[in-house]
Parts: C-alpha cells; sequence; structure tokens
C-alpha cells in the first residue's frame, strides 16, 4: 500500500513536470480534441524515402502509408527494390500484421513499430490538458494507455513526445510542413538506439 | 446481344494475345537467350521500376540505370527521386544511400545467396533451369512471355513468380517480380546496349 500511495505520488509530480519542465502554462480546455493531419487523406499515397540507424547499424527503404477509411491505415514498408519488409494494418485501436519478414518477426521490435506508427497515423483524439507559451500550445493526451503530448507552434503540429514518468521517452518531429503533409519526419528514441527518418519523395 | 457479343470479342482477343507455345517454339526461345547470354559480356540499361501494391492509388515510380558485366557484377542504382545504389560483388551487397555507404555480407545465409543469384540471373534472362523453376512460355505479337515458379518453398515464401518479357532478339525487356500477396515490382528497361567496354571502376565501392 506504502508502495502504491509512493508510485501514485511520484507519477502526479512527475506528470505535472513536463508541462512545466517546458515553461507551458496550462490553461482550460472544454472538450478539445488533437488533430494530427499528417496522413488524413484517402486520395494521397503517402511515400517516403526511410533512413533507420539502430545500434550502429543502418538501412534504408521505401515507407509507405496510404488512409484506406476512417481509422483505418496500411503502413508499408520495402527495400528500395521493391521488396516488402513488413506490412500493418491500424484500424481503431487493432493492429494486425499482414507480412514481416521472418528475420524481423520479434515480438520486442513488433511493439515498437506498432506503438510508434500508430502514434504517426492517429488522426483524432481527446486531450486530457492544454498548456500555452508564446505562439506554441502543448496538447496532453492518451494513446492505447501512453501518454503523448502534441505540440503545435503557430497551429501547425510540429511534434508528438511519448512522455513517461515526466520524461520524453520518444519525440516525432515533423518539418517541411506543406498544406497538409509533412515533408520531414522524424523518430528519435531516447531510451533505445534507434531513429527513423522519413523524407517524403512524391 | 450487340454488347454481350462486342465484349465476347474483346475478351477472346485479349486471351489470343497471350497463346502458350508449342515445345519447339520454346526450345527455340531457350536457346536464343541462351546463346544471346553466353555472347553477353556486358550490358548497360536504363530502366524504370513501379511497385505496386494493391491498396494504393497509383504505383511507385523509381527510376535509374543497370550495369552489368560478367561473370556477376551488377551495379542497380536509382537516380530518381532519391539518389541510392547497390552493387551485387561475390557474396557482398555494397550500398551507396545518398553518400552513406555500407554492405552487407550475404555468406552466411543460404537462402539470401540464391535469391541474389535470382536477380543476377534475372537480367541477362537466363533463368531457365526446370529444377528450381515451373516454366510456362508464351507467344504475344512480337514478344514472348515466361513465367518462372520457383519450385523451392522457401523461396516461393518470397517470389511467388517471376515474369520475363523477352524481344525477338531474346534480350530481356521487363522483369516482373510477383510476391505471394500478389503485389509486383515491374521494371522496364530501355536503351539497352550490349557490349560496350564498362571498367570495373563501375563496381568499386
Amino acid at each position: 500500500m506504502r508502495y502504491l500511495l509512493i508510485s501514485i505520488f511520484c507519477c502526479l509530480i512527475s506528470c505535472a513536470s513536463y508541462t512545466k519542465k517546458n515553461n507551458f502554462t496550462e490553461v482550460e480546455s472544454v472538450d478539445e480534441v488533437v488533430h494530427n493531419s499528417y496522413f488524413s487523406d484517402t486520395l494521397k499515397d503517402y511515400v517516403y524515402k526511410a533512413k533507420i540507424d539502430v545500434y550502429n547499424k543502418s538501412f534504408g527503404g521505401i515507407f509507405i502509408v496510404k488512409k484506406i477509411a476512417e481509422r483505418n491505415h496500411r503502413v508499408v514498408f520495402t527495400t528500395e527494390m521493391g521488396s516488402k519488409i513488413f506490412d500493418f494494418s491500424f484500424e481503431h485501436d487493432n493492429f494486425k500484421v499482414n507480412y514481416i519478414l521472418e528475420e524481423m518477426n520479434k515480438k520486442m521490435l513488433l511493439n515498437i513499430l506498432e506503438k510508434d506508427f500508430r502514434v504517426l497515423v492517429r488522426e483524432h483524439e481527446s486531450i486530457l490538458s492544454k498548456s500555452v507559451k508564446e505562439n506554441s500550445t502543448l496538447l496532453e493526451t492518451k494513446i492505447v494507455n501512453k501518454k503523448y503530448f502534441y505540440t503545435f507552434k503557430d497551429e501547425k503540429l510540429n511534434s508528438i513526445s511519448r512522455v513517461n514518468m515526466g520524461k520524453e521517452k520518444v519525440r516525432f518531429i515533423f518539418s517541411e510542413i506543406i498544406d497538409i503533409t509533412a515533408k520531414n519526419i522524424q523518430i528519435l528514441h531516447h531510451n533505445i538506439k534507434l531513429t527513423i527518418n522519413l523524407k517524403s519523395i512524391n | 446481344m450487340r454488347n454481350i457479343l462486342y465484349i465476347l470479342f474483346l475478351v477472346a482477343s485479349t486471351v489470343h494475345s497471350q497463346q502458350k507455345m508449342s515445345t519447339a517454339e520454346a526450345t527455340v526461345l531457350k536457346e536464343k537467350v541462351k546463346a544471346q547470354s553466353a555472347l553477353t559480356k556486358t550490358i548497360t540499361s536504363d530502366f524504370v521500376q513501379y511497385k505496386h501494391l494493391d491498396f494504393l492509388s497509383n504505383d511507385i515510380i523509381t527510376k535509374g540505370y543497370l550495369v552489368f558485366k560478367t561473370p556477376n557484377l551488377v551495379k542497380w542504382s536509382y537516380v530518381d527521386p532519391f539518389v541510392y545504389s547497390v552493387i551485387f560483388k561475390d557474396e557482398n551487397l555494397y550500398i551507396n544511400d545518398e553518400g552513406q555507404k555500407s554492405d552487407v555480407n550475404l555468406s552466411s545465409s543460404k537462402l539470401f545467396k540464391q535469391l541474389n543469384k535470382l536477380i543476377v540471373n534475372s537480367v541477362k534472362g537466363d533463368m531457365f533451369d526446370d529444377k528450381e523453376f515451373d516454366i510456362t512460355y508464351f507467344k504475344t505479337t512480337t514478344n514472348s512471355d515466361v513465367y518462372f515458379v520457383p519450385v523451392n518453398k522457401k523461396i516461393a515464401k518470397y517470389i511467388k513468380a517471376f515474369h520475363i518479357q523477352f524481344n525477338e532478339k531474346g534480350d530481356v525487356m521487363e522483369i516482373k517480380m510477383i510476391e505471394p500477396s500478389d503485389d509486383y515490382t515491374r521494371i522496364v528497361f530501355s536503351n539497352r546496349i550490349l557490349n560496350k567496354t564498362v571498367s570495373d571502376a563501375v563496381f568499386a565501392h
């Protein structure tokens, strides 16, 4: 019981501190929803050249996202020569592996990829809190039990941070934003040596 | 009624545009490709690659060039919309990804070595090995289509079939690699030049 109280107390302190650590001031929000429109057009094929750096190894490929319907996305990774490496479906909170290269079919790796790409394609989520700083807004939300902070600058989504115990674990950075497409996306992991760089090629 | 007849005619003519070859015709094609392959010391060619995924609105188009030199050196270079090349040399793949160089040694994986060999052989079109493939021959008005279905189950997990289109001289015009899911990669060659002098420096990493 004592440990439970301590951990709840720690959690309260640390959760509050991510907003404060970044000098944002909490403001009142009523029924607000966070929007990520970067993969929201069903008519568009989203095609990126990908570079993945994992533990001093580097490899590339083609990263493809297609919105099939509302809350339904297909995420595929192929080599430059076209061989499929993985093919996932995200529908509502469900995750389905349509294909994965046998050599990559590891539970831990799948978990990481599932969490990362789920956030990337998730379009709307209710917010838990809202904070502001100059021309930036920080929106807190939860996606499948994980806490995320969305940072908007001049109303454009600049980054998403997965936060645990007040500490940022993963950061998604969106840049070169044209209309509702992010031409550059970086996914940086802080607790494992994994970086995914995506550069739009269409 | 006239519409039905019209549709039937269309279907019939489509079926007729690709006809199965007789054994004799298949032998002639096979000999022609093998002879051509034996005389080929180098190949340089441009290509356009179409990656077809069923759920996409459009195929993903990438363009580049290919250089082949006997016995088994292949450089596969993409120039648009990104710069990337891979050199198949001995048991290694040498990759240059927009200036970032890396290499992959395939000697520990028999499967990847086999897949590698298939890619190198498909460039010349000489894949007529009945032990490795179920082979079906078709003729069209001017060209020949040959379907190679891997017999080896491990290979078949990656590639359901190779379709190679040859012109009347026995040169490879097009390669289609079909995945078990029926998604495919189609490569169309152009400006294909045989036996031009190619320096070994092309394959330096």
